[in-house]
């Protein structure tokens, strides 16, 4: 596994980063808009409201105004408390609309990207994290879009419109306000900004034990069976520690914007109403015009400290986005587009290729092979040899780093990667058996084959038999990585898929164990009939396999260093000669 | 189980924090009657400053001067140790969560897990773990402070005006519980749905991910994207209508506000004429009637997750309490006599199986025997180490060292065994990390040599981080062979008396798997053997007795 890249650290990733936030408002964007316009009107309405609310307690309190008096003033209020009520929801519903279109466009981003990256990307990572990062990185985005960019433009509207109402009226008020205020978005940025690439430190960490957490259930088996249940438990639980620890170290930091936030809305409040109690006593303000400034004062502060709550939202998001944009960022490897037509019987010629995972570590060193049209070639070798590595260069998932492959006398490199695996049936030594049916697993090429089919090409992989003996049969459920079944039972299920799908070239890395006698010579027979008519190479780990090819490939250490008829290597080589008399010990 | 219960069962969970929780929510409380406390003593302050300034008489303004300090330093401060406070809560319940579960789970692996699949499981232990800890900081403490403060509050009015009292309570009561509960009626089926469409979401992609490969040869790839998009969307759908509920609780709030600071301000001036409260007390008690609504402002969020938590906590719940297939045992094993094992008439059948996986087995093992056992797949061959692993339960009698199977305590019967599964499991950690799985006291020295055995050694040697090269998930940035090379050079440091071997040559070629063979059964000299094979060729020199098996019986015996 490579290591984590390094955190993010500068200025200019995170303002790369938030950027990256705001462009994804194109998803949604119009709804996002008038969720903000509808939230800065509700907003303003506290204005109206506390002005009718003012000019009716004030008489009550210092004058001696009728009671019809003061019903005039109150009666419009529960009306303008409606009208907020509407427009709130309005707007609250405009902002979701948008943010799960957001969500649902970031989704598909990620998918489509990952899907084209390959394998080789998802293998280097954990396939854990990575669904964390689609699955609950997508979702970490839900509050900055419903809360964070909303609550913006309100507060950009609603603490002006209410400062330019109460300076007029009360200009010693007025100007509290519009001091304390700057200050407390200064101090939250200068706190928030520390915290912020811890912030993401910790998110990293969190998909890491969750990855670790992943790793620990499904070898839940193993670590029972060596007796190390209690030992990783104690681990996950130091691990769950440690990140409550750091998070927590975090946190405190964190917090204290929001600390620095309530002081500042708190002394705001204090000091306008200690101000208005002065000049009252002075008589150097009207009654109605200090409390209407005072009913207004926490209203004035209310979007700054909703800010503070949607700050984190913003910040997990961020945090989110940084994995989002690992994966949207990566180069997906340079594909060709050509889609010749390509002859009924397919040949493969390997020229010269070599291939590392690492620079220091070369798996295969220059290997020559051709793969005559319609026949069937073996290779062989000792593990390790990079045979499957040259079946996944044949596929196109990875590519040569050296020389080429040429199909059907074109250059794999140019081919569109869809048509050259369209021509494909691939056997894994280990199939990837999906959740679902036994059935729905034949016919991933072809979801509407009929049952007749499926059967028929079962049969033929020699599968029918063992899927009618399942509990429900075609329909029984496979588990992760078909653990209810065998590796031979797995193997003629891809078998299966193979035969359904009637392509050209068939790759296959034979199963090496998990098979008896009467399976492997069915698989044998299968094969057999599969290779009929198309270009075929196999891993073998089996003389009876060996001796059903055309021709048999010696690989060793990254080299083809035999080739040839099966019955004229035995005869001439002395190496097939030797792996020939290993597979033969003891009579079969 | 009732979602209440559900409730209280997880309060139960969380019982060693308790002290953290009722901590958190006092704070909370201590907070929210402070900013209360800071707007009515203001209100207070500007109406009698201004009644003294008409009256043209002095007044003592330090009282309420110094409570206004008083009540805005509370606030700061006790905002600031309440989040501190709550969070540090929420995250050692979340660490005990996981652990907990994790314990639950150890027994169940793996008989009862058989037919769950790897990401749903962990999409229940970290997401569902993760929505638990939602309890404690939006469901419990929440709910707690809005009781506490409504309690306060109100019993304060009631001292000044009965009927705003109980104007401000019949508001606080629709605000903060009739409207949330209703939402939370509405959306329980939603939020339940919530929690189950992403869990399938999350299975979808991991089987994209990890099946990429087959996907793009089969063509299935779009159909795949436009399948998790589908549930993405089915997960919006739920989403908005869940959300949709709780924006409308959050709306209602601040009308609820509104119309508690409305009716206490029109309720006093009413009490004020008739003389019943004083008129500087009617801004005091308008303004407290606004910020009383500070502490049920988090319950609409807070009943909209409950939903959610009672969904994940009856998952959770569900998978814990399956009751595990081998039963406790002893609290103390009995010292094996020998390393012979010996089975008669052992029965075995798998649930949902409609045939006995083993159907009266006999075999008996001598100490420091090697026997192999040889069959066709299906034939039952696998089943024996995992009884003997005490995995799951039988019919029949086992007896190990001369010792009934049953009389030991599962862990210590495992001590006694090296095991090698049919199907190899590395961890994604480094090749050392998964040789201490298996040996976790194992020097440097046992480790290489251990290697050797197995011929991985050159292997290591090669790689630029030796010992410390990790091996990828599922062991893929080795090949398979390696892989079980490296599962085998587990056995060898397991260092026990009786060992089983299920198909040790799986994925080697031929060659290889001849001089690794002989070398690992003369390491293994003197110790009771039992090899599982489907190629007898392998094995038939290095043993000293062939077993073979069909459907569940041993049918020939073969001694040497």
């Amino acid at each position: 596994m490579t290591p984590p890249p390094p955190p993010e650290e500068s200025a200019a990733a995170r303002r790369r980063l938030g950027q990256w936030l705001r462009d994804r408002q194109k998803h949604g964007a119009a709804a996002l808009r008038r969720a903000g316009v509808l939230g800065a009107l509700a907003g303003a309405l506290v204005v109206p409201q506390a002005w009718f609310l003012a000019h009716g307690i004030a008489p009550a309190v210092v004058g001696t105004a009728s009671f019809r008096d003061v019903i005039a003033w109150l009666l419009p209020i529960p009306a303008l408390l409606l009208l907020r009520f509407a427009l709130t929801l309005a707007a609250d519903r405009a902002a979701l609309a948008g943010t799960l279109d957001v969500k649902r466009g970031v989704r598909d981003e990620l998918v489509r990207r990952l899907h084209a990256l390959g394998p080789a990307y998802v293998q280097a990572k954990s396939s854990g994290e990575l669904a964390a990062t689609v699955v609950d990185g997508v979702e970490a985005l839900q509050p900055y879009y419903l809360r964070y960019v909303p609550h913006m433009t309100a507060l950009a509207v609603v603490p002006l419109v209410i400062a330019a109402c109460v300076l007029p009226r009360d200009w010693i008020s007025g100007v509290v306000l519009l001091v304390t205020a700057p200050v407390i978005p200064v101090f939250m940025l200068l706190i928030g900004q520390g915290t912020e690439r811890l912030n993401q430190q910790q998110w990293r960490k969190l998909a890491q034990l969750s990855g670790r957490l992943l790793d620990a259930l499904q070898r839940l088996t193993t670590i029972k069976l060596f007796n190390a249940a209690r030992r990783e438990a104690a681990v996950l639980a130091r691990a769950a520690d440690d990140y409550r620890r750091t998070t927590m170290a975090v946190l405190r930091m964190a917090f204290l914007s929001s600390l620095a936030l309530e002081f500042f809305a708190t002394v705001g409040i204090a000091l306008v109403a200690v101000l208005i109690g002065f000049r009252l006593l002075d008589a150097e303000l009207t009654f109605e015009v200090g409390l209407f400034a005072l009913l207004l004062a926490p209203e004035f502060y209310a979007p700054l400290r909703r800010m503070g709550a949607d700050y984190h939202a913003r910040m997990e998001a961020l945090a989110a986005a940084e994995h989002i944009v690992e994966v949207l960022e990566a180069p997906v490897p340079a594909t060709g587009h050509a889609r010749p037509v390509l002859p009924q019987r397919i040949g493969i010629e390997c020229d010269d290729i070599a291939f590392a995972y690492d620079d220091d570590r070369p798996v295969l060193r220059g290997v020559t092979l051709a793969l005559a049209p319609g026949t069937t070639t073996a290779l062989v070798g000792p593990s390790g040899a990079g045979k499957s590595t040259l079946l996944s260069l044949l596929l196109g998932q990875r590519r040569p780093q050296g020389g080429r492959v040429r199909v059907g006398g074109h250059d794999l490199a140019t081919l569109d990667p869809a048509y050259w695996l369209a021509q494909v049936a691939v056997v894994p030594q280990r199939p990837y058996l999906f959740a679902g049916t036994v059935l729905d697993n034949i016919r991933l090429g072809a979801p509407d084959a009929p049952p007749e089919d499926v059967e028929a090409a079962a049969a033929a992989a020699a599968a029918h038999e063992f899927i009618v003996a399942l509990p429900q049969g075609y329909a029984t459920p496979v588990g992760e990585h078909g653990h209810t079944l065998s590796g031979g039972q797995a193997q003629r299920l891809a078998l299966a898929r193979a035969f359904l799908k009637d392509a050209p070239v068939v790759l296959m890395d034979e199963a090496t164990a998990g098979l008896d006698r009467e399976s492997e010579a069915r698989i044998g027979e299968a094969l057999a009939r599969l290779a009929r008519g198309r270009t075929v190479l196999v891993i073998a780990h089996r003389l009876r396999t060996v001796q059903l090819a055309d021709r048999v490939a010696v690989m060793e250490d990254g080299r083809i260093v035999e080739e040839g008829a099966p019955a004229s290597l035995a005869a001439a080589s002395t190496r097939y000669a030797a792996l020939l008399r290993a597979a033969e010990e003891g009579p079969r | 189980m009732s979602d209440l219960a559900i409730l209280r069962r997880v309060l139960r969970l969380f019982t060693p924090y308790r002290g953290w929780m009722l901590l958190g929510a006092l704070l909370s409380t201590l907070t929210v009657l402070a900013s209360v406390g800071l707007m009515a003593i203001a209100g207070y302050f500007i109406a009698a400053m201004a009644i003294a300034g008409l009256a043209g008489v002095l007044m003592n303004y330090f009282l309420p001067a110094a409570g206004i300090r008083l009540f805005a330093i509370l606030r700061t401060g006790g905002r600031y140790a309440e989040r501190v406070v709550t969070h540090e809560a929420t995250f050692r319940l979340l660490a005990r969560l996981r652990v907990w579960l994790f314990d639950r789970l150890v027994p169940l692996a793996p008989a009862r897990l058989a037919h769950e699949r790897g990401a749903d499981l962990v999409a229940r232990l970290s997401a569902d773990v993760e929505t638990l800890q939602h309890a404690y900081l939006r469901l419990y403490a929440p709910a707690l402070t809005a009781l506490a403060c409504t309690a306060v509050v109100v019993a304060l009015f009631a001292l000044r005006s009965i009927s705003a009292a109980l104007a401000l309570l019949a508001l606080l009561l629709i605000a903060g519980l009739a409207v949330p509960l209703a939402v939370r009626r509405a959306s329980a089926a939603p939020g339940a749905a919530i929690v189950q469409t992403s869990a399938q979401l999350r299975v979808a992609i991991v089987d994209s991910l990890q099946g990429m490969s087959d996907l793009a040869v089969y063509g299935a790839t779009e159909r795949r994207i436009l399948a998790a998009q589908r549930l993405g969307d089915e997960l919006a759908a739920k989403q908005r209508q869940a959300d949709t509920l709780g924006l409308v609780a959050e709306g209602t709030l601040t009308l609820c506000a509104g119309l508690a600071l409305w009716s206490t301000a029109l309720l006093a001036i009413v009490a004020a004429q008739q003389g019943a409260l004083g008129r500087v007390e009617i801004p005091m008690l308008a303004l407290a009637a606004l910020a009383a609504f500070e502490a049920v402002a988090p319950l609409p969020l807070a009943m909209q997750r409950a939903g959610e938590v009672v969904a994940a906590a009856r998952r959770i719940f569900a998978l814990a309490d399956l009751p595990p297939v081998i039963p406790e045992g002893p609290a103390a094993s009995p010292v094996p006599r020998d390393a012979s094992v010996v089975m008669r008439n052992v029965r075995l059948r798998y649930e949902g199986a409609s045939e006995d996986a083993l159907a009266g087995l006999d075999l008996t093992v001598a100490s420091g025997q090697r026997v192999a056992i040889v069959g066709s797949s299906g034939a039952g061959k696998s089943s024996i180490s995992r009884l003997l692993l005490r995995f799951w339960d039988y019919d029949g009698e086992i007896r190990l060292g001369r010792h009934d199977l049953r009389a030991y305590r599962p862990e210590d019967v495992r001590a006694l065994l090296g095991v090698l599964t049919q199907y190899t499991h590395l961890l994604n950690a480094t090749l050392r990390e998964n040789l201490l799985l298996a040996a976790p006291g194992a020097t440097e020295d046992a480790l290489l040599d251990a290697l050797d055995v197995t011929q991985l050694r050159a292997f290591v040697a090669a790689q630029p981080q030796g010992l410390d090269t990790p091996v990828g998930e599922g062991g893929v940035r080795l090949s398979v062979g390696q892989a079980r090379r490296l599962a085998i050079a587990r056995v060898v440091l397991r260092d026990a008396p009786i060992v089983v071997l299920d198909e040790p040559a799986e994925g080697l070629d031929a060659h290889t798997a001849h001089a690794l063979l002989a070398a690992l059964m003369s390491r293994l000299a003197g110790r009771t053997v039992l090899v599982i094979t489907h190629d007898l060729a392998q094995v038939r020199d290095l043993v000293d007795a062939v077993v073979t098996m069909e459907r569940g019986r041993a049918t020939r015996y073969l001694p040497p």
